[in-house]
């Protein structure tokens, strides 16, 4: 049989995905007797313009890792996108956007002036910012223009699987890339390496599901009971609105869920979902009480949203907004004309 | 107080064994319970007297088939009011377990337990005000698992459960049954009113505001024949069975589509049918709001309000009140603010 040609990309990430893959081990030797790299930039030195001169469809699979934030990220995805014929978006980021998306809270510019001016290591006394042009006396550098809302894959080029998870769980990396070569692929859209179901149903702690809680607390304020579940102790964990495939990893080692391998099947929006399982837990008999008890949670935009906002409802009303803001001010103005 | 001569006393023995039923013959018929029933005000039909009374005197044909005793909705407002400290959710639940075992059906439909989806998480059981849902071992594909039942002789159909659980697991299966999430969905006007344009967008007309509305807020036919000439293009008034069935991503969406604007209203401290089913609703909302402030969307565009068990008219001005929120929205900033 013949070996099929596997490409790996990353876009914008922060790596993690590329050392799930090597953290593959000796399967990775099993991988190289089946499929041949034609590119990876992470691991080995490929150009750009060697995938340019590929025909199309001449990739078998392309893991696809990272989200898209530049003008850079969208070519390379619509390039890679025609030169496979499978493409794969590998992890939280390509799939929903994962942490980069919540620099869309405040948007690209406030974000690159955190990055390059204002974080506590960074020493730039003139707060220049990286443009996508600068002229220099040694000649113009460029740089690829920002997109005003980061991007999950899909959202710029059609996805035919996906593999969740912040990394990806290097076992269910490897259970996805035997489907793959395997060919036994599912309906296309499908995720490939999960287990059914939500991380609630790999928790073995115990659940009394009566507790109210009257005080959200985050996890360096207590030490957790081990067996008990961890909402019901206060802590702010998305195992219920997080589909299985981890493994609960983290739950066993005594920490909250943050739910990177995204929503349960059939679930849009894994912030909403999380925030009805959230207030179902609270206590409160009255309106100053359920103010009181909401009111512990810190940053419940950044908590319940963590790894899926480039793909929430929320981001869609963002981008409506700033599709039609100059709208939302004029209105008042229109009776003048 | 004695069972009536004639009285069916088997039936009266079997209520009395029911956990809750003990205290059916304390009853003196004072009718306090009548005076304080939520569902009283608004079915001047139901009065848990009357139940208790018929219950009492063995008129067994009569309690057992009349719809009455299935709208307690066990809010327990009579309980500490009860000079007699009667339970009365108790006994009409021991009233109802009775109903069931003769073979009388509770008015459905209930909330379905999908096993395929289920996680046993534990949401809905925290959810439900009523203790109505609890989590049982089942083998499924030779796999212990733990799985959501719900119990129709405590469930009152609240919807909370359903908004509640992350995993869409829990759900009024029959197609477009009420409350269920399609038919919902058809009433906000999904695919008709939800989709044309909002008016923040450009849209003509007014402020757009989807009322998402505890059923117990306006009940009564006359409440709604009073909105008939409210609803409009720019208004769609939705009827839910509790303010905490509304489902946050249905709100999102709504937005997303054709809505400026969501008013969730529910009913009154102190007074929601279902016990803290309207504080689940307000903290969904306060949660809401906070989210869209958080990613520099206005938090005008969700709104929570009470009303009321006699407030009949409230709903009109709330809208009124929204919409002026709304509009403001669109002002042209002052002078300053854009330099």
């Amino acid at each position: 049989m013949d070996k099929i040609k596997l490409a790996v990309y990353w876009a914008s990430s922060c790596g993690g995905c590329d050392i799930a893959l090597v953290e593959l081990g000796e399967q990775l030797l099993e991988l190289a007797e089946v499929a041949d790299l034609v590119f990876w930039p992470a691991a080995m030195d490929f150009k750009y313009h060697d995938v340019e001169q590929m025909p199309d469809g001449y990739i078998d699979v392309t893991l696809f890792n990272g989200a898209i934030r530049t003008e850079h990220d969208a070519h390379l995805a619509a390039l890679l996108r025609a030169k496979s014929k499978c493409l794969v978006a590998l992890g939280s980021c390509a799939m929903e956007g994962c942490i980069p998306a919540l620099a869309n809270i405040q948007g690209p510019e406030r974000a690159l002036r955190r990055a390059a001016v204002e974080t506590p290591t960074t020493d730039n006394p003139t707060g220049v910012l990286p443009a996508p042009c600068s002229a220099l006396p040694e000649g113009v550098l460029t740089l690829p223009q920002l997109g005003a809302q980061l991007l999950p894959l899909g959202d710029v080029v059609p996805v035919d699987y996906t593999i969740p998870g912040c990394p990806p769980n290097h076992d269910q990396v490897w259970r996805a890339l035997q489907t793959v070569l395997s060919g036994m692929l599912p309906s296309r859209g499908a995720f490939l390496g999960v287990d059914p179901r939500t991380v609630c149903d790999q928790c073995s702690r115990v659940r009394e599901g009566k507790v109210h809680v009257d005080r959200f607390v985050r996890p360096h304020e207590i030490i957790p009971d081990p067996d008990r579940c961890l909402l019901e102790q206060g802590l702010i964990c998305a195992g219920p609105a997080t589909h299985a495939g981890c493994g609960a990893l983290c739950v066993k080692a005594n920490m909250p869920c943050r739910g990177c391998y995204g929503p349960p099947d059939d679930v849009d929006d894994q912030g909403a979902a999380l925030l009805g399982a959230i207030v179902a837990a609270m206590d409160g008999q009255s309106d100053a009480e359920t103010r009181r008890v909401l009111g512990t949670i810190v940053d419940p935009l950044g908590t319940f949203y963590r790894f899926s906002l480039g793909a929430s409802l929320l981001q869609r009303l963002q981008a409506l907004q700033m599709g039609t803001s100059p709208c939302l001010h004029a209105k008042g103005e229109e009776a003048h004309v | 107080m004695t069972t009536g001569i004639g009285g069916d006393r088997d039936f009266v023995a079997e209520v009395l064994a029911e956990p809750g039923g003990e205290h059916l013959l304390t009853c003196m018929s004072c009718g306090t319970c009548a005076a304080t029933c939520l569902v009283h005000r608004y079915e001047p039909s139901f009065n848990p007297r009357l139940v208790l009374r018929r219950a009492g005197l063995g008129l067994s044909q009569m309690v057992l088939s009349s719809s009455e005793i299935w709208q307690c909705s066990a809010c327990d407002l009579c309980y500490p009011r009860c000079p007699q400290r009667i339970h009365i959710s108790g006994v009409m639940r021991a009233i109802r377990t009775v109903a069931i075992r003769q073979g009388y059906a509770p008015p459905g439909p209930f909330p379905e337990v999908d096993e395929a989806k289920c996680s046993g998480c534990a949401v809905c059981t925290r959810a439900c005000p009523y203790g109505a849902i609890e989590r049982a071992a089942r083998e499924i594909d030779g796999q212990e698992r733990s799985i959501a039942q719900v119990d129709p002789t405590l469930c009152q159909r609240c919807g909370l459960c359903v908004a509640a659980c992350p995993s869409r697991a829990i759900s009024i299966a029959m197609s477009l049954a009420p409350f269920s999430d399609g038919e919902l969905l058809l009433r906000m006007g999904a695919g008709g009113w939800l989709d044309r344009p909002g008016w923040l967008a450009g849209g003509q007309g007014e402020a757009r505001i989807l009322a998402l509305v505890c059923q117990w807020s306006i009940h009564a036919d006359s409440d709604w024949a009073a909105l008939d000439g409210l609803q409009s293009d720019d208004l769609r008034i939705v009827s839910l069975p509790c303010s905490g069935r509304v489902d946050p991503a249905m709100i999102l969406l709504a937005l997303s589509r054709g809505a400026d604007g969501v008013l969730v209203v529910g009913c009154a401290e102190g007074e929601c049918h279902y016990l803290r089913g309207t504080y689940q609703g307000r903290g969904k909302i306060l949660l809401l709001a906070q989210l869209m402030q958080q990613m520099g969307l206005p938090a005008e565009r969700v709104a929570f309000a009470e009303s009321a068990a006699l407030d009949r008219a409230v709903l009109p001005r709330l809208v009124r009140e929204l919409r002026t929120r709304l509009e403001a929205l669109a002002q042209p900033l002052p002078t300053t603010a854009k330099l």
